[in-house]
């Protein structure tokens, strides 16, 4: 049986390569946008994860969590709970840089764990009250800037006082200006993006998280990268997305394997009429017809894997978000592209299959 | 090969319309086991009707058609039924283009479920019988149509059907190759004791054949015998 599917598969070859083609073409995109949220969620770990923190506190309800706006009296409240050991405010400037929007400018305390976390390359830490800035190794290296140029942020020039690296894509792919300049910068005296907390030891992230929710009505503790996106209308416009896409590639896909076996068997009545005649039974022919929708769907859904993991590193580039997300490809990534290919060829084979079994050798031949 | 005892037939007054046009008129016909019968008759009389039923490849609308006692369409897996008792030759061989005359043969095997290298065997054995053995590997296109047609022989005879149904198996060769073709199946015939029922216009089957049926409109004026069952 194997054989007779390759060989009619070879022997409509341009059907067999447009129609693989089409279903490349949609597990491509599902197996690109799954790359895309995934280096997405990477990079949500690392807003999680600023400074080394433990947790994050944001304004609840904000539709992404760059946009939460906390008081600056909070810290220190914070500060004082028993699990916490250190709370430090930070406001994140978005598209403060003109020559590289995707770039965060980080306003921090320059005495904050946030601050202290930061690893110089080169230079040194600001002065206090001097007009000098930090610049993530990325961000440097992306604008060609060293210690002593100058970076504008917001209209403002700032001069670059050293260069750091944090291991934190998000933060070594913007800068880091004293919290009262970014306060002043942003026209939000008193207020901050969120609350960065490292917790004491043994003290357990959910319960503390728990403990912070119910203590300040109005926030949200985010302790995981997947809350994180969550949190963010973006992160869930895109979730929704990709699960619309993976929709639409089944069903498209599936209509364009059903069309091309119902064109097949129609074609084909002879032979299938011939494989009734010599005894094959109706089961055995429609598993045919649906071993070969099957065997296009593999061909595309292989095809589709290549390609989307080529067009994941296209994708950010094109989104202009390639400075702070890498596309991640997972195994679980690949394997759902493959299920969406098998399914389309499942779903697409199951028709033509049906009408086989309804077809009677005599009219079959008679037809052929 | 093994021989067997042919397949008795019996068409029980049987009757098939397709839309308003009747094509077989309450027919009756006794074929003993073993016996070669010739069925002849114009264009539109019904004969491909009647082999077709008897093959099993349509249900006769009034009537009963039994082989060796059993009626094919009645069967739990009719496929099966068909598969061991008939085997068929068209006018057309109705070859699989992309596959070689080996492959063919093997195609009513794969229906069987027989393992890959025992059908391959008895491919190859069936192909030998019907003297195409160096051409086991010759795809449609490669062959003459007297040796397709010959192919498509070893196909039908590939699950050793007691009941050999041929519908003008000669109707597209020349009269050399068709000659060549009707010897192989008399012999095979002769020589494997299956029942055989060919449709042809040729007279020479006739010949060959221990008795000719003649249809018309439907309608056939052999004697009818009494209930057959083994």
């Amino acid at each position: 049986m194997f054989a007779i599917i390759t060989t009619n598969l070879l022997r409509r070859s341009a059907r067999t390569v447009f129609t693989a083609s089409g279903i490349a073409v949609g597990v491509a995109t599902i197996v690109a946008l799954l790359s895309f949220t995934q280096g997405l969620q990477q990079t949500a770990a690392g807003l999680v994860h600023l400074g080394g923190s433990d947790l994050g506190v944001f304004q609840a309800g904000v539709s992404d969590p760059t946009t939460s706006v906390l008081p600056e009296s909070m810290v220190r409240r914070l500060q004082a709970s028993p699990d916490v050991v250190r709370a430090t405010p930070l406001l994140l400037l978005v598209e403060g840089v003109k020559s590289d929007p995707a770039a965060i400018v980080f306003g921090a305390e320059p005495a904050g764990f946030f601050t202290h976390s930061l690893v110089l390359l080169s230079g040194r830490r600001p002065q206090p009250g001097s007009r000098a800035i930090l610049i993530g190794d990325r961000l440097a290296s992306q604008l060609h800037l060293n210690r002593g140029d100058l970076l504008t942020v917001k209209g403002h020039g700032y001069r670059i006082a050293g260069v750091y690296h944090s291991g934190i894509l998000f933060e070594d792919s913007g800068a880091v200006l004293a919290l009262a300049q970014a306060q002043q910068l942003a026209a939000r005296p008193g207020e901050e993006t969120s609350v960065e907390i490292q917790l004491a030891p043994g003290a357990l992230a959910a319960a503390a998280a728990r403990s912070i929710e119910r203590t300040y009505p109005g926030t949200q503790v985010i302790t995981d990268p997947q809350q994180a996106l969550r949190a963010g209308a973006n992160g869930t416009l895109i979730s929704k997305a990709i699960l619309v896409i993976v929709v639409i590639a089944l069903i498209v896909g599936a209509i364009s394997v059903a069309n091309t076996m119902a064109m097949s068997i129609i074609e084909r009545q002879g032979e299938i009429g011939l494989l009734s005649t010599v005894g094959w039974s109706p089961v055995r022919v429609a598993s045919l017809i649906l071993g070969e929708g099957v065997a296009v769907s593999l061909l595309g859904a292989a095809a589709g894997l290549l390609f989307g993991v080529i067009g994941g590193g296209l994708l950010v580039h094109a989104l202009g978000v390639s400075a702070y997300v890498s596309p991640s490809v997972t195994a679980w990534g690949l394997g759902r592209g493959l299920l969406v290919g098998v399914a389309i060829g499942v779903l697409g084979g199951i028709y033509p299959a049906w009408r086989v079994t309804r077809m009677t050798p005599l009219k079959v031949l008679a037809g052929g | 090969m093994s021989t067997q005892v042919g397949a008795g037939v019996l068409v029980d007054g049987v009757s098939k319309s397709f839309g308003r046009i009747s094509s077989l008129v309450d027919v009756s016909l006794l074929v003993e086991p073993g016996e070669a019968v010739a069925i002849t008759g114009r264009s539109g009389s019904g004969k491909s009707t009647l082999l077709a039923l008897i093959g099993g490849l349509e249900q006769p609308d009034a009537g009963r058609v039994l082989i060796d006692g059993q009626e094919i369409w009645k069967q739990p897996r009719p496929a099966r039924a068909r598969r061991e008792l008939v085997g068929f030759v068209f006018q057309r061989h109705l070859l699989l283009g992309a596959l070689s005359a080996r492959a063919n043969v093997e195609v009513p095997l794969i229906g069987a479920g027989m393992h890959h290298r025992a059908r391959r065997r008895r491919a190859l054995s069936l192909l030998e019988e019907v003297g195409l053995a160096d051409r086991a590997e010759h795809l449609p296109s490669e062959l003459s149509g007297g040796e397709s047609q010959r192919v498509a022989v070893a196909r039908a005879l590939a699950n050793e059907p007691r009941l050999l149904l041929a519908d003008e198996p000669t109707g597209a060769l020349d009269s050399h190759t068709s000659e060549r073709v009707l010897d192989m199946i008399f012999q095979l015939r002769d020589r494997l004791g299956m029942t055989l029922m060919v449709i042809s216009y040729d007279s020479a089957v006739g010949a060959r054949a221990d008795r000719t049926i003649t249809l018309a409109d439907g309608r056939i004026d052999s004697p009818t015998a009494a209930a057959f069952k083994r």
